[in-house]
């Protein structure tokens, strides 16, 4: 090729002729690598190899274009996605714990259990039942452990319907069967949904990382796209004098404009997406995990009782988990005043419980503050207060996390799939205007 | 050039693939399986001192009436200081020890040797339930409960075998009831004794004599544990256990609460009880002692067996008589 370079200038005028006569060498020849390399001979030649690399290049970017948002969509979707799966877990943890609470309440009234109670666990029972259906179709990854939880989730439904049966007869193997569903629950399914939450958490973790990947795409392909528009601009404008190329320019500027309003829609949304993470989402999932660990603090308080005076390994576990709640609250921040004021009237309740049972060795007494009987230290009714407002919080929160994911996506500019015809336009504009040049040579 | 055109599109094919929906399965967690401890028990070890295993120590000048004033400095003087006898129960060993789910109250044979200790100490323990506090303990923490150093139990009543191993960690009272150990099959069983049951699954509580006569008494059959007696019954329901080995006392709960099961005839050693007192309180163990030669005398304890075993092992017979001869090591 370079040794043809000197040539153009002096051959523009005489360059229709020789173009009519090519033909004839090339069918001489019959060699298909001379034909492409004659394609390119000459200024023409030059002409049609910056059209197919500046055609290309647009086709490129078009697709980088649509590649990036829908890389930066789809990291937005998957988040709302696995959020959504994560507060899914979180609502099938806090049932499981919380019917939990319930079962190991009742045993302390014994076979008379109060018709609410029976009912919150039934239907916390029901729930769970219900998401672990929901959250199978909508995770197919979690499929297995899933499948899972629900074996163990049979077996400790039987236990406990057994404990009631005994209860109800008035035989004392009943509380046996108590603490084998209590087991069932605390060494087989909770380590289970455990699992789920690790998952669910490192994929929204993810995702949340995936948004602002997207960006890359578009400003990688535009600036690069750009540069080449600059070469092919700058070489045209000195090879026929001509200071500007309209359609190819125009080309350049729908580029420049694509890059522009996609690379700061797609920041928009990726920096939108990161405030809902450190807000609304981890304000979530510290809701969900104070639930859980109250909840869990709360059977432990009736297995201390139930142990009497042997239930040493429960009290260490209750103040484990009162201690995760308080930690959990911290995080929730503003709103969650109220949770702390709820809480400690909760704790406070507990403190006389263990008052009374450790100190005083008043079971009885203690027994019914836990089960609701007194009606002055009620920790029945402490605890529903703080269950109540922190589940109402906890809906508000996830909600939001939801639709602030939903807008972000849905406030992006279709370039997802406009990309394409964006760089096929560019690259019909560098075609036209390259051909006008072209034509001068026929 | 028209080469890299393909080779872009791959590439941004290929780049597109990361990045999707598809993640690896969620992997289910491998379960902790505890560590299995094939420990050999340790022979048992016999009386220091040479004397019977029953022997306990004798009621001497020193040692107060039930009911009357404790005399200074002793253990009991201490329970009465406290306001509360601290006692550990079982809670599931039905008509022995086991709390009611209806009335949600603690009682059996145990129970009421609880109560009157308690009555010998604390006049008004049969209308103030706060005097006696019942810790239910399981069959392995009978002798650490006792020897516990911080907040230990005063007294254990947990249906405990006096013998002489034990009475190397503590003290017992006299013997308030002889018990012998059976075994319980399924009534389909076509077993006629623990000699027949081979190859079967007998459970027995950890840590319990039961556990150690049985694998005496047949080697061959495969023994599993429960940490309490009730543990085995729920094995025994759930087809996990074929058997139950157990002090027939314990048994006759079981045959109450499932009426599949049957007591094999077969009684396959001399289960006598003793309230467990830690070696440190020696002037307790004779006291507690008096209450129980009165209870046997007054018929108290006749009335107790009528109440609690009658129905299932028959009419009461003589109790036990009480035998002393041991002196305390400790003061």
């Amino acid at each position: 090729m370079t040794q043809t370079q000197s040539a153009p200038p002096a051959t523009v005028p005489a360059a229709p002729p020789p173009g009519a006569s090519q033909p004839a060498p090339n069918a001489r020849t019959a060699n298909p690598r001379g034909a492409v390399a004659q394609w390119f001979e000459g200024t023409p030649g030059r002409m049609r190899a910056f059209l197919i690399l500046a055609a290309a290049m647009s086709v490129v970017f078009g697709l980088a274009a649509a590649q990036g948002f829908s890389q930066s969509e789809g990291a937005l979707d998957r988040a709302q996605a696995n959020t959504a799966q994560l507060v899914r877990i979180q609502a099938i943890h806090t049932n499981l714990v919380s019917a939990n609470a319930d079962a190991t309440n009742a045993f302390l009234v014994g076979g008379l259990e109060p018709p609410d109670q029976r009912a919150h666990f039934v239907n916390s029972l029901a729930a769970a039942a219900g998401l672990i259906a929901e959250a199978a179709t909508a995770q197919p990854a979690d499929r297995d452990v899933l499948g899972a939880l629900n074996k163990t989730l049979i077996t400790y439904g039987g236990l406990i319907e057994q404990a009631r049966a005994n209860n109800r007869q008035g035989l004392p193997i009943g509380s046996q069967y108590l603490k084998d569903a209590n087991s069932v629950l605390q060494d087989d399914s909770l380590p289970l949904v455990k699992a789920l939450v690790e998952a669910n958490e490192k994929r929204v973790d993810t995702e949340f990382d995936g948004i602002g990947k997207g960006t890359i795409w578009v400003l990688a392909g535009g600036l690069l796209s750009l540069v080449i528009f600059a070469i092919t601009l700058r070489w045209l404008a000195r090879r026929t004098h001509r200071y500007l190329n309209v359609p190819i320019a125009a080309g350049a500027a729908i580029v420049l404009l694509t890059t522009v309003i996609g690379g700061v829609a797609l920041a928009g949304a990726s920096s939108s997406a990161k405030d809902t993470r450190s807000a609304e989402y981890d304000r979530t999932l510290a809701l969900s995990r104070a639930r859980i660990a109250a909840y869990d603090a709360r059977s432990n308080e009736s297995l201390t009782l139930i142990a009497r005076g042997s239930g040493d390994a429960f009290d260490k576990a209750y103040t484990a988990a009162a201690a995760q709640v308080d930690e959990q609250l911290g995080k929730v921040g503003g709103s969650g005043g109220n949770l702390q004021r709820l809480w400690t009237a909760y704790k406070n309740v507990h403190t006389k419980v263990r008052t009374a049972d450790g100190t005083e060795g008043n079971w009885d007494g203690a027994v019914a503050m836990a089960v609701g009987k007194n009606t002055a230290d009620n920790s029945v009714a402490t605890f529903s207060a703080f269950d109540a407002s922190s589940n109402q919080q906890l809906t508000r929160t996830s909600t939001a996390v939801q639709s602030e994911l939903k807008d972000a996506r849905d406030g992006l500019p279709p370039i997802g799939w406009l990309g394409i015809p964006i760089g096929i336009l560019a690259a019909l504009l560098v075609a036209w205007g390259m051909s006008q040049r072209l034509e001068e040579y026929r | 050039m028209k080469k890299l055109i393909p080779l872009a599109a791959a590439t941004a094919l290929l780049l597109t693939a990361c990045g999707n929906g598809n993640y690896a399965a969620t992997q289910i967690p491998a379960k902790e399986t505890p560590p299995t401890t094939s420990t050999t028990p340790a022979a048992p070890r016999p009386c220091a001192d040479g004397q019977s295993a029953l022997a306990s120590y004798a009621p001497d000048a020193e040692t107060p009436a039930p009911g009357g004033a404790m005399p200074a400095g002793s253990w009991m003087a201490k329970i009465k200081e406290r306001g509360r006898l601290i006692a550990g129960v079982s809670a599931d060993s039905f008509n022995l020890g086991y709390r009611d789910p209806i009335t949600g109250k603690i009682q059996g044979f145990d129970i009421d040797m609880i109560q009157a200790v308690a009555k010998g100490i604390f006049p008004d323990a049969d209308t103030n339930p706060n005097r006696v506090e019942l810790r239910v303990i399981s069959s392995p923490a009978r002798i650490p409960s006792l020897r516990d150093t911080k907040n230990p139990v005063d007294i254990v009543a947990r249906n405990m075998t006096i013998n002489c191993d034990r009475w190397n960690d503590i003290a017992f009272s006299a013997e308030y009831y002889r018990s012998g150990q059976k075994t319980l099959v399924q009534s389909d069983n076509p077993a006629k004794s623990t000699a027949d049951l081979s190859g079967q699954t007998v459970c027995a509580p950890a840590g319990s004599t039961s556990l150690t006569n049985l694998k005496e008494k047949n080697p061959k059959v495969k023994a599993v544990t429960a940490d309490t007696d009730t543990g085995c019954l729920v094995m025994f329901q759930q087809g996990k256990a074929q058997g139950i080995s157990g002090d027939d006392t314990v048994l006759a709960g079981d045959v109450a609460q499932d009426p599949y099961a049957k007591v094999l005839p077969e009684r396959f050693s001399d289960e006598p009880y003793g309230l467990g007192i830690s070696l440190t309180h020696p002037e307790f163990v004779k006291f507690v002692n008096v209450v129980l030669q009165q209870m046997k005398d007054d018929g108290r304890w006749k009335t107790s067996y009528d109440k609690w075993f009658a129905l299932a092992l028959g009419k009461a017979p003589v109790p036990p008589v009480a035998v002393y001869g041991r002196v305390p090591v400790h003061g």
